[in-house]
């Protein structure tokens, strides 16, 4: 009774790994029971023997000792069910007559259980009954059967059979796992690789999209097979009414020749470098486009890229009209700086004769002639005299001014000290018989200038300040120089009458007199030529002053 | 025997007379000859060097001038065999620094601006003469052989 307890116990727990399937894997040898005391190794395939007789079990083992591997045995068909539940075997060898669970049953059983359902089962049997066992094995699966009393040999090498076939499914197994393992790696890769093709393609599209410039792929033809919204955009045409075209249709006729030539090119092979041509838009328009194009010849394919040159195409027309212009502007303007010259030699050649005869004759007339003129006559005469006299101080003045607008006047780094030193020196009678004073306080002394102009502007402005001076007062001068953040400024004040505000403004122009006193002569040239030097010598000036107050009259110059 | 011939180039009867006066007022032991252009003065030379007769002691030389300018006559004169050392001083309306420079550029001996006033003209030409006449010593018609500029080692210029 406790004997049949025990039976199901083992076959239930047998029908709960059942149920679990085949889903886990089998534990594996090195798991092995320790009961049957024999030591695991890798190398070995396990072999159970079952049989419910110690005496026959151990037959068993010293026959098979030899094979040199994994021994396990049982005594019942349950203890070998259990073995089974851990342990994978290359082959079982299960006696058919065991009491309570027989051979029969317990193959029944392993059977059962999809891990064990290929095991191999040798079931060993008694010659008198082995007819029926031997067809009932079989109907159990059994591969094969072994007569008892058993032959060594025959035993031998019937197990020998399965453990060499278990070795050879082990490896083919590994082999399959290997190449499996090689397969889905390749299978990983060629994935990998499909799915950066895609992004890579997936982001191309999208520049290829996006790209304000137009971009295709043509055909020999020039029928582009792939374009960008770009080109839609550009010129009007629907994809689908580009796509039915050659690109060469659209281009202008005065153009065609040329693409014609640059596509003839491209054909055989020859990148093309930068084309530009006009194209008709769809409403008629025409706009410039540029482009490159890159030739595919064994594809047979024009990677074109193209740009909507049109609006610098117009601003470089534009450019071309305006350089005409400027150049014309030039042109005439070096004809009237010619013209001026002219002048200007004309003026001295030529307006000066007539005035020295005036000049000459009524001096002369007033020396020959005495006895026969009265004081009104000399009077007259004078005022002729005078007046030749000034209309040539004019002229003089006149072309002064005027050299100083169409000389080159090269600056360079100058010495204030030595260029107003010079110009004192000039001065030095005329500061004397004034009896004038001269205070020179120069803190800055380099200056961006043309020295003789500069030593002209030191001496129109020491001259005003040493003549527009009251009869009754003598002149003082005072000549300073600062530094500023981009150059100097140079002061020369005075101490003399001073210029009305309403003035200011009109003293620095040509022939602008504030006196016509003749104690203060002058032409109305000098503040003219002042002003006109400075501006040249790219610096600034100007005045400042309140009537019989003197004034001061600055000048800005460059330091570098 | 002869007086000094200075000969003026001057197209303006009124500078011409009244140069002519100034000349008198000084009192210059000299001959004033006027010719009224380049053209002239060339034919008046080359008689004058054909037949023998004395050179000028100075020639007064006005710039603006019909057909041949002063500067042209000037040329002329210093490429001439027997007057190229002759004293030429320019005299003018212009005191332009370019017509100047171009003066002494062609060989002009002097540059004077022709002046505003009759008295000045009479000192001017006083001057003239006391600096180019009796003071200066020329070369003219000295005929010595025109040397031959050096091609060694001369230092540049």
């Amino acid at each position: 009774m406790e004997n049949h307890t025990r039976e199901i116990e083992a076959v239930m727990s047998w029908a709960s790994d059942i149920a679990r399937s085949s889903a886990s894997s089998m534990t594996r040898v090195d798991q092995v029971n320790g009961s049957s005391g024999q030591a695991h190794n890798e190398d070995k395939v396990n072999v159970l023997l079952v049989d419910d007789r110690a005496d026959k079990l151990l037959a068993l083992q010293a026959v098979l000792k030899d094979l040199n591997q994994n021994i396990v045995t049982a005594r019942s068909g349950k203890e070998a069910l259990r073995h089974l539940l851990s342990t994978e075997f290359a082959v079982i060898l299960l006696d058919v007559s065991m009491p309570g669970m027989d051979g029969f049953e317990t193959a029944s059983l392993i059977r059962q259980r999809p891990a064990t359902e290929h095991t191999p089962i040798i079931f060993v049997t008694s010659m008198n009954q082995s007819e029926n066992s031997i067809t009932r094995g079989y109907e159990l699966g059994a591969v094969d059967y072994i007569l008892s009393p058993i032959v060594p040999k025959v035993l031998k090498s019937k197990v020998s059979v399965f453990v060499e076939l278990y070795r050879r499914t082990e490896q083919i197994k590994l082999q399959a796992e290997k190449l499996r393992r090689l397969e889905e790696q390749a299978l990983k890769y060629q994935l990998s690789q499909a799915v950066d093709r895609l992004e890579a393609e997936t982001k191309r599209n999208r520049f290829f999209t996006l790209a304000v410039n137009m971009l295709a792929i043509a055909d020999f033809d020039g029928y582009m097979l792939q374009l960008n919204p770009s080109w839609e955009r550009t010129l009007g045409y629907s994809e689908a009414e580009l796509r039915e075209r050659s690109g060469l249709d659209l281009v202008c006729p005065e153009d065609r020749p040329a693409m014609e030539a640059e596509m003839q090119k491209l054909r055989a092979g020859t990148a093309s470098g930068y084309f530009e041509g006009r194209y008709r838009c769809k409403d008629g328009a025409i706009r410039w486009l540029g482009w490159t194009a890159a030739p595919f010849p064994a594809e047979k394919l024009i990677y074109i890229f193209a740009r909507d040159i049109t609006n610098e195409k117009a601003a470089e027309e534009e450019i071309k009209g305006l350089n005409v212009q400027l150049n014309r502007q030039v042109q005439q303007l070096t004809d009237t700086n010619k013209e001026l010259e002219a002048f200007c030699y004309s003026i001295s050649h030529d307006l000066r004769a007539p005035l020295r005869a005036m000049r000459g004759f009524s001096q002369a007339l007033i020396a020959d002639h005495t006895p026969q003129l009265d004081e009104t006559g000399r009077h007259y005469l004078d005022r002729i005299a005078h007046s030749a006299k000034y209309m040539d101080s004019m002229l003089h003045d006149l072309l002064e001014y005027s050299r100083l607008t169409l000389c080159e006047l090269p600056v360079g780094e100058i010495d204030l000290e030595k260029e107003l030193g010079e110009v004192m020196r000039g001065l030095e009678n005329e500061i004397g018989s004034k009896a004038a004073s001269v205070d020179i306080q120069f803190s800055a002394t380099r200056v961006v200038a043309h020295p003789a102009t500069l030593r002209q502007v030191f001496w129109n402005l020491m001259t005003n300040a040493l003549k527009f001076v009251p009869a009754d007062r003598s002149p003082r001068i005072k000549v300073t120089s600062e530094a500023l953040a981009e150059g100097v400024r140079i002061c020369v004040s005075d101490n003399g009458m001073g210029i009305p505000e309403e003035h200011r403004d009109r003293v620095f122009n040509l022939f602008e007199r504030l006196h016509r006193d003749p104690s203060y002569p002058g032409t109305g040239v000098g503040l003219a030529m002042v002003r006109r030097a400075i501006e040249r010598m790219n610096g600034s000036v100007g005045v400042v002053s309140s009537a019989d107050q003197g004034c001061q009259f600055w000048v800005e110059l460059p330091s570098k | 025997m002869n007086k000094p011939l200075i000969i003026q180039v001057e197209d303006d009867p009124n500078d011409v007379f009244l140069f002519d006066r100034a000349f008198k007022k000084s009192g210059i032991a000299a001959d004033l000859k006027a010719f009224v252009d380049g053209e002239d003065l060339i034919s008046f030379l080359t008689t004058q060097s054909s037949s023998g007769g004395a050179p000028p002691s100075l020639i007064l030389l006005d710039i603006k001038l019909p057909r041949k300018s002063g500067f042209e006559v000037l040329q002329w004169v210093r490429a001439h065999p027997v007057f190229r050392r002759l004293p030429v001083v320019m005299l003018t309306s212009s005191a332009q620094p370019h017509d100047v420079r171009r003066a002494y550029d062609t060989g002009a001996n002097g540059y004077l601006v022709k002046p505003m006033d009759i008295d000045e003209m009479t000192r001017l030409l006083t001057a003239v003469h006391g600096f180019w006449l009796v003071a200066n010593i020329s070369a003219t018609g000295t005929d010595v052989p025109h040397l031959t500029p050096s091609t060694g080692n001369s230092p540049s210029i």
